[in-house]
């Protein structure tokens, strides 16, 4: 498997899928070796299955696309050094490459070829949905696109992403199978009258509609707080945005915070919002409700295809969001039902079933591809046929 | 000789405008605002079109055809004469056809299909049970011998109360925890009060309510002869077939061919010596009870557990009924007419039936009646506007 970040390094739900897939296939007794770019805090397993190497020298980059064009260039280095280091470091057999999210792309696709074995892809976000659908690059579309052809599956986590890839990347249905993300709970906190907000400080995230709905709720319920947990390239408009909206003595922006750290503001937050603009799946959701905070989350987002208790708004309608936090925070009544609903439907999120059916999808090339065997030994055969039937005459 | 005794619910609430926080005391003055005209509107005309007046008009052809021997009863709720008075006067005007055969009977029940026999006291409930009759009364100029509570809501002070109201039978479920070995296909009466009991016969009532159009069932196509066949070997003095109006056109389509099996079950019933169909009313003066029911906690006909979880089920749909109740006895202390009707109309139970979380089997249900995408947004809408009334009550 071929991944980008892995836990204590995480930026992303990436990371978090990745950690919670590789451990539960390794439990299931598949053997993963994870290719992940080397960091400073250093990646650990204690499964024997699963032997995470770490390949080249890197120090902490962004996720998301950078705005500034040095950053930016840096950043496309380290990521194409980071493809050919995996490329040059990977020895061994192997049965499946999984690689995923356009980072990855360019070193599978060497390796598919260069091995022969299927290439399995998750997409766990698009650049559309990076980019918030207004200015998509066309360079990274050019290389998600590569990777979403030659890979024999595709692995979506929403039905809202297998659509994106379909209708913008122009790939076969067939191929592609959506698995939903899941969570290992959180433990709860002692409450506080606190709105969180948790994600990375891009246009894709919603931060700015967030500060429009806390400004919203600050004049109707004055001894709220908000959280803008986080970091990313807005922070400082951001920043901007509160003071000008005279809530800044109302929001505190703790900028990254450490895997711990995010426990803790899970387990205190009455109400956690995520306003996506673009949302392929949304496991800080998941996680919120893990540990007892209701959720009110875009509509639009892939956790809301398949959960149920949580609120779900239009991303940009600050003034709903803003109505329903101030619901949460009035009524027990409401924030209680939704937590204990919520909780009861999170088991069914488990990363073991996000496991199984990958390995599924594991299950299904091999069957694929000894189908293709069959197929072209048959074509070989009747090709034989006829060719002796012409002879006779 | 068992007596089918046909009787349908006929029911539409006052759904809500959508409404948030910052709505509440908005300072708008009209409590039209609560209800969304346009959407009710919308929906009655076409309920109305794909139930109400078809059915009714196979109902007057049948019991012209069978001679009155063919006879039905409804309960009409006062939000659904509410609608037929100001968008469709045709549709009255149809059950007034159907009354004037005389093979009609009609059922009393509170004026706002309302839980308001829920309440600590009863006089809220008695109230609404009276502008009922008033309605009825002005409507058909007829008086309700038979009640029939919210959903068949029971229990035995509701019971009680009204047999000192002076009606000679109340309909509810006829629930297993209630009648043990016992058949719904009797006469019984309370343990505590002298009235008679009809209870609902739900395996016979929900094969056709629920069950009709449903490939998965073992019975499925159920044909008028079918049905007439099992009625004829049933047992008991009494089988009483209660459901929604709405199953015909509504709940099953056109298409499921529920309208000929209506057209042709008086036919086929008639076929068998030992049916024949009888109103609510002359299924109690015709039968004696045969046994007692006791009943200390209220029934009702709702999801698979027949009692009041339906709207009273968790949380949200406890406040929202504390606060409906509170609301009211702040009301009554002031006369402000309009906010009191205003506060009636709210007490509709589908309301808190919009709120209720119960899982799959039963929420499939609840998701296919409720205006709402979730129960989270009917408890907001609702409780946001009982807090705008609150506010305006104390005012």
């Amino acid at each position: 498997m071929i991944g980008w970040e892995y836990p204590p390094f995480m930026v992303g739900g990436l990371g978090t899928h990745c950690y919670g897939l590789t451990r539960s296939l390794t439990h299931m007794g598949v053997k993963v070796d994870f290719y992940m770019p080397q960091t400073k805090h250093g990646a650990t397993s204690d499964n024997r299955n699963l032997v995470i190497k770490e390949v080249g020298e890197t120090t902490v980059f962004p996720y998301d696309r950078p705005e500034s064009n040095e950053i930016a260039g840096q950043f496309f280095d380290v990521v194409a050094r980071y493809n050919t280091l995996v490329v040059a470091k990977v020895k061994g057999t192997y049965n499946v490459i999984h690689c995923h999210d356009w980072l990855t792309i360019q070193a599978s696709i060497t390796l598919k070829d260069l091995l022969g074995v299927p290439l399995v892809l998750t997409v766990h976000s698009t650049e559309y949905d990076r980019s918030g659908w207004l200015h998509p690059n066309q360079w990274f579309i050019d290389i998600e696109r590569g990777g979403m052809e030659k890979a024999d599956k595709i692995i979506a986590v929403s039905q809202f992403t297998k659509r994106t890839i379909i209708e913008k990347y122009g790939i076969n249905p067939d191929k592609i199978t959506v698995i939903y993300n899941a969570v290992y709970p959180i433990s709860e906190g002692k409450k506080q009258k606190l709105v969180l907000f948790f994600g990375r400080l891009t246009i894709q995230k919603g931060a700015d509609v967030f500060l429009r709905a806390a400004k919203k709720v600050s004049e109707f319920e004055p001894g709220v707080r908000f959280v803008v947990a986080g970091a990313g390239d807005l922070l400082p408009e951001l920043i901007k945005q509160a003071v000008d909206l005279g809530i800044s003595n109302r929001v505190i922006f703790t900028d990254r915070l450490t895997d711990d750290e995010m426990k803790h503001m899970y387990g205190i937050a009455s109400v956690y919002v995520m306003p996506s603009v673009s949302e392929p799946f949304g496991i800080t959701a998941l996680e919120a409700i893990s540990a007892g905070t209701p959720t009110i989350a875009s509509k639009t987002a892939g956790v809301c295809e398949t959960f149920h208790n949580c609120l779900k708004v239009d991303f940009w309608d600050s003034d709903e969001i803003a109505s329903k936090i101030i619901s949460l925070l009035r009524h027990e009544s409401l924030s209680k039902t939704l937590t204990e609903n919520g909780r009861q439907e999170i088991e069914l999120f488990t990363w073991d079933n996000v496991a199984e059916k990958t390995l599924d999808v594991y299950n299904g090339l091999n069957t694929a591809r000894l189908k293709k065997q069959l197929e072209e030994r048959e074509r070989i055969y009747e090709l034989n046929t006829a060719y002796l039937k012409h002879k006779k005459k | 000789m068992p007596s089918i005794c046909l009787y349908f619910e006929v029911h539409q609430p006052m759904r809500l405008n959508h409404f948030t926080v910052f709505n509440i005391g908005a300072n708008h003055d009209r409590s039209s605002d609560y209800f969304n005209r346009k959407l009710n509107q919308e929906i009655f005309e076409k309920v109305a079109q794909k139930c109400y007046l078809p059915t009714n008009k196979i109902l007057l052809e049948l019991i012209n055809k069978y001679d009155g021997k063919f006879r039905v009863s409804f309960s009409l709720t006062g939000t659904f004469i509410d609608y037929c008075e100001r968008y469709m006067p045709s549709v009255l005007d149809s059950y007034k056809a159907l009354f004037a055969t005389g093979a009609v009977d009609f059922i009393e029940e509170t004026y706002f299909h309302s839980l308001s026999s829920l309440y600590d006291d009863l006089d809220e409930f008695e109230k609404q049970v009276h502008m009922h009759r008033q309605m009825i009364k002005r409507i058909f100029n007829y008086e309700p011998k038979m009640f029939r509570n919210t959903e068949t809501i029971y229990d035995n002070r509701i019971a009680k109360k009204i047999a000192e109201l002076g009606y000679k039978g109340i309909i509810t479920e006829g629930a297993e925890k209630i009648l043990g070995w016992r058949s719904p296909n009797f006469v019984y009466k309370p343990v505590n009060a002298n009235i008679k009991v009809l209870l609902r016969n739900y395996k016979l009532s929900d094969d056709v309510g629920f069950r009709f159009s449903s490939r998965n069932w073992p019975e499925f196509p159920l044909t008028a002869e079918k049905y007439a066949n099992w009625m004829s070997n049933s047992s008991g003095d009494v089988i009483n077939l209660f459901m929604d109006y709405e199953t015909f056109g509504e709940h099953q389509w056109i298409e499921t061919g529920i309208f000929e099996f209506l057209k042709h079950l008086p036919r086929e019933a008639f076929k068998h010596d030992n049916l024949d169909f009888a109103t609510v009313t002359e299924a109690v003066e015709r039968y004696a009870p045969v046994g007692e029911i006791d009943v200390p906690l209220a029934i009702s006909w709702a999801d698979e557990d027949r009692n009041v979880s339906t709207w009273l089920g968790n949380d949200m749909q406890m406040a929202c009924f504390n606060e409906l109740k509170n609301i009211g006895i702040k009301l009554k202390e002031k006369s402000n007419e309009r906010l009191l009707k205003t506060w009636r109309r709210l007490q509709t139970s589908d309301h808190l039936y919009y709120c209720s979380t119960k899982g799959l089997a039963d929420g499939a249900v609840h998701a296919y009646f409720s205006p709402y995408d979730n129960p989270y947004e009917g408890f907001m809408n609702y409780m946001n506007i009982l807090q705008d009334l609150k506010q305006r009550v104390v005012l």
